[in-house]
């Protein structure tokens, strides 16, 4: 089981890889798209590996069912597919910047990581989902009225900001 | 190497993708792929940590619930943001979106 938990976090971890790559260096938007939802079954997968199938379900139905849709109205909303803002190369000097950027942190975090590695237990226990439903409804009530006003407010908002007066025309 | 740390380096990539691509990227809805990469990262690792540590659980994956919530939230108002500034200057390309008014 142990070497069968290894080859899967491998694959997930390429699967992860690729989507990623795809997403931020493909230069069609919609493919670009694709990968992000490559990476985000990887993820999921993840999510199952670490036995947190509820959360690898909330991945697909948030992110995958909700997030991504979104991403592909503001993608076809803005015509970004045909003209290709991406399409045309950036200069060198863009890809130099972008590549400090994210290799500057990466190389801090993975200093930290590897110098000072926690240890894990063996194996991870899964939570029932009953638990999660008390945190919310009793520890972190808050928290999670919160994130429902925050949604409707995001709601409300994007209705206001898209609105097309009809008499503009 | 433990279990915890492969989960943070893989994260860690995540973030990595991210951060080059919203430098690398010029157009709005390019950016906003790779700010959902990032907060995926986010969530991963809060989840790896809570799951392998002894840390409380129920609080990594609900903190995960809250971070996939605010992405969503994100993504609508961004998604209206970009409709709007490509009704308004015809292009979504942020070197061209460089005034605050007309």
């Amino acid at each position: 089981m142990e070497v069968l938990a290894k080859v899967a976090f491998a694959v997930y971890a390429l699967i992860i890889l690729g989507g990623a790559v795809m997403a931020v260096g493909s230069s069609s938007l919609v493919r670009a798209l694709v990968g992000l939802i490559v990476t985000l079954f990887g993820v999921a997968g993840m999510y199952l590996l670490l036995n947190t199938p509820f959360m690898a379900f909330m991945q697909l139905l948030i992110y995958v069912g909700a997030v991504c849709v979104l991403v592909f109205f503001a993608v076809m909303l803005t015509r970004a597919h045909g003209e290709g803002e991406e399409a045309a190369p950036a200069p060198v000097k863009q890809y130099l910047y972008a590549l400090l950027a994210g290799l500057a942190p990466a190389a801090i975090l993975s200093w930290v990581i590897l110098k000072h590695p926690l240890a894990s237990e063996g194996t991870p226990l899964e939570v029932p989902i009953v638990e999660l439903g008390k945190g919310l409804l009793e520890n972190y009530f808050l928290a999670f009225e919160l994130i429902s006003v925050v949604l409707l407010v995001a709601m409300s908002g994007a209705v206001l900001l898209a609105w097309e007066r009809r008499e503009k025309k | 190497m433990s279990a915890l740390n492969l989960y943070q380096l893989v994260a860690l990539m995540l973030l990595v993708a991210g951060l080059y691509g919203i430098v690398q990227r010029r157009s709005l809805v390019g950016m906003l792929i790779s700010v959902e990469l990032m907060l995926n990262g986010a969530g991963l690792s809060i989840v790896a940590a809570a799951q392998l540590t002894e840390a409380n659980a129920v609080l990594g994956q609900l903190g995960t619930l809250l971070v996939m919530g605010l992405a969503a939230a994100e993504a609508t108002l961004v998604l209206a943001i970009i409709v709007v500034v490509s009704r308004r200057f015809g292009t979504t390309k942020t070197s061209e979106v460089s005034t605050l008014k007309e």
